[in-house]
């Protein structure tokens, strides 16, 4: 009698187990994207809300391979993933295949909501007047400079790309190092690449996108081409620079071998790291302009989305409105250099004190521009960085590229 | 045992009597019953894993198909063969992709052969031989593409390194079309003559040393006996390796995905990439399946030409 008692207990107590059962909300992060840190933030939402647990699943370390990573795996409706962190120029693809819950229901007043974030952020995440993520944390594309060569030969931060030259010419001749180059930027077929194109594009004050039509410009492209071709000719960038990833670039500066660098703002927290080769020789500025140009540089950041096919999308929205919160920004800002995305942040004099040239970022984030935003977008980023990796590496002409590219946009955007 | 089931029967004959002819009909159709039994399962999963995939793949090709449209799927007709006969990047890979097997097939082919001669001498201790000669076939074809990418990389190869004892300049492999699709090729031969070395060797253990003595006591030298004993016995050995072989570069994807990204420009991007590039990176997914089928009717066309000639051999 007592054991078959016993036996019904357990029984009970088996039963009883899956309403209190945690829930476990898998988030997909960049393994690039300092998982530790994020990690913290995890922790801090599982504390706060018992029966919840989060785990991490890192995936590729470039925005390319996450996309395919996401892409196979969302277009087979998997409810693996709960959250999703998206590059910036994933939400309108997002948007268009459904992939991601709308969570204008969650924030409430939807306008009122945004007003904290950067005014980038907010448009980047609003498609077709939905909420499709939220903002997670900026990024920009920065000129990295050897602050003690610079003192050195008495040279000033270079405001044009021309300046960048002569004073990168200056420096390597001085140097007398043939491994020294002057400027490291990205010419691999990679998400990077497409910046490096449009970076003078812009700086010229064109624009590839408006209102949803194609406005390219074949003399800006052409300049851009030659403005970056030209860098090679003169020995300021090195001659492989078809090769170049954005990595590389980071550990061709960090090692001591470029005077100038032009690379997102996660560089800064490895380039103070004690394996560096420039602690404490690094200045950070805004990108150059091209002759007459404007100087501008090429918006980056993340999002967090929450997954159409998740199973537990009340948690995962949840969990998303706390990762995009200022405690979980202040924390991504002080531990990994990550940009925030609330402009109060970059003014708070304890977050400053981690990250002093935060105050310094933040007309850079606020006047980057965005790439074009479209569904199609990969198709896109495609036909740029394919075509401006031949005409770096040589195996192309510029004009049969700005050919190539506005043939094949037209196609994508009418 | 069997006996018979009536004793009326005046004479019995038992290759005509009624009863062991109605049991034998009776096993024969027990016997296909369980045939088809036993085989339903393979049959099965054939139709689900191989059937199905294919005619699916054929009907999307059919279909506008795009994630990215948000619009839901529309019957086509011919519409993506037709943009594919017209889409310059879709003849690039399919050139890049046949000249790769009209390089690396005759080239693993040569290398592989001397490999296994090599292997088929009389060693003392064999295994090391053995295993030199596994390890390119037992590395991941990703990690033989970054391997290849480093070697050739302008800055910290090992190529560039070992020329500049020749040259002064340093030759910038991917800067250039034609070099990077040359040290694909190089890549794709080192990685795959191994297999074609495994196949000659099975090949070559099997020609009985009679011969190479009946051979010699006729005169012929070393050169005679490889033309005219080795070559002719291992004739199957050597259509079997350039089958697979041609196959498997009809295919190729992994190697220059990680070492040139297809770069520079598009100049070595191969047919499986760009199948790779219109469904996972774009969506577009009856465009990469009208793309797709034309990977697999060229497979297939392959494939006959090895079924023909295997039937062909005694």
């Amino acid at each position: 009698m007592i054991r078959s008692a016993r036996t019904l207990f357990v029984l009970a107590a088996l039963f009883a187990l899956p309403a209190h059962a945690e829930t476990t909300l898998t988030v997909f992060i960049s393994s690039a994207l300092r998982p530790e840190v994020m990690r913290q933030a995890f922790d801090r939402f599982e504390a706060a809300n018992p029966g919840v647990k989060v785990t991490a699943q890192t995936g590729g370390a470039t925005s390319d391979l996450q996309a395919q990573y996401l892409n196979t795996v969302m277009s087979a409706k998997d409810s693996t993933l709960d959250v999703m962190l998206l590059d910036i120029i994933r939400p309108a693809q997002f948007a268009a295949t459904g992939w991601t819950v709308p969570l204008d229901k969650a924030v409430g007043d939807r306008t009122a909501f945004l007003q904290r974030y950067l005014p980038a952020y907010a448009e980047a995440d609003s498609v077709d007047g939905k909420l499709v993520a939220l903002p997670a944390f900026a990024d920009a594309m920065f000129l990295y400079y050897r602050k003690d060569l610079l003192d050195k030969y008495h040279l000033p931060v270079p405001k044009t790309w021309s300046e960048l030259a002569k004073e990168a010419k200056t420096i390597q001749a001085g140097e007398n190092n043939p491994d020294l180059q002057g400027v490291s930027f990205q010419g691999a077929p990679i998400e990077g690449t497409v910046c490096t194109f449009l970076l003078p594009y812009w700086s010229m004050g064109k624009t590839l996108v408006h209102d949803g039509h194609l406005t390219w410009d074949r003399d800006a492209a052409l300049k851009s081409f030659a403005l970056w071709t030209g860098l090679v000719k003169d020995g300021v960038a090195p001659r492989n620079v078809a090769e170049i990833v954005t990595d590389q670039t980071r550990k061709d500066f960090e090692s001591g071998k470029a005077v100038f660098a032009v690379l997102w703002s996660y560089g800064w927290n490895l380039f103070q790291s004690p394996d560096s080769a420039v602690k404490d020789k690094v200045g950070v500025a805004e990108l150059p302009a091209v002759d007459g140009g404007k100087p501008v540089s090429c918006i980056g950041g993340w999002q967090w989305g929450v997954s159409a096919y998740s199973k537990n999308q009340d948690e995962a929205i949840k969990l998303v409105r706390f990762l995009s919160s200022p405690e979980v920004a202040t924390l991504l800002a002080e531990k990994a250099s990550l940009l925030p995305v609330f402009p109060d942040l970059y003014k708070d004099p304890a977050v400053l004190q981690t990250v002093p040239w935060l105050a310094a970022a933040l007309p850079v984030v606020e006047t980057a521009k965005a790439r074009p935003v479209t569904p199609r977008y990969d198709e896109v980023s495609n036909t740029i960085r394919t075509q401006t990796n031949a005409v770096l590496a040589g195996s192309e002409t510029p004009d049969d590229a700005a050919t190539q590219i506005e043939a094949r946009l037209h196609r994508v955007l009418h | 045992m069997t006996a018979p089931t009536s004793g009326v029967t005046p004479s019995f004959d038992p290759s005509r009597g009624p009863t062991p002819r109605r049991k034998r009909r009776f096993l024969d159709a027990n016997d296909a019953v369980l045939a088809r039994v036993l085989l339903a399962p393979t049959f099965l999963l054939l139709l689900v894993i191989v059937v199905y995939p294919v005619c699916r793949l054929v009907w999307t090709s059919f279909l506008e198909l795009s994630l990215t449209s948000g619009l839901p799927p529309r019957f086509a007709g011919l519409e993506n063969y037709v943009s594919l006969a017209t889409d310059p990047e879709f003849w690039t890979a399919l050139t890049n992709t046949l000249l790769i097997t009209l390089i690396t097939v005759p080239a693993a082919l040569i290398a592989g052969l001397a490999l296994a001669l090599v292997a088929n001498l009389p060693f003392r201790v064999r295994w090391p031989v053995r295993l030199s000669l596994l390890i390119p076939w037992a590395i991941p074809l990703a990690f033989v593409g970054m391997i290849g990418g480093w070697f050739f990389q302008s800055d910290y190869g090992l190529v560039n390194d070992l020329l500049r004892h020749v040259r002064t300049t340093r030759i910038i492999w991917f800067n250039s079309g034609w070099l990077s699709f040359m040290a694909i090729c190089l890549t794709i031969t080192w990685k795959t003559s191994s297999f074609v070395a495994l196949v000659l060797l099975a090949g070559l253990q099997t020609i009985p040393d009679e011969l190479y003595e009946a051979a010699s006591v006729d005169g012929a030298g070393v050169f005679r006996r490889f033309l005219s004993v080795t070559l002719p016995m291992l004739k199957p050995s050597i259509a079997v390796a350039v089958i697979f072989r041609m196959i498997t570069s009809l295919q190729t994807f992994n190697i220059p995905v990680t070492m040139t990204r297809g770069g520079p420009g598009t100049s070595t991007v191969t047919l499986a990439m760009y199948i790779h590039q219109n469904t996972v990176d774009f969506l577009d997914l009856g465009y990469g399946s009208a793309l797709a089928v034309v990977l697999f009717l060229v497979s297939m066309a392959v494939t006959a030409f090895y079924l023909r000639q295997v039937r062909a051999q005694p």
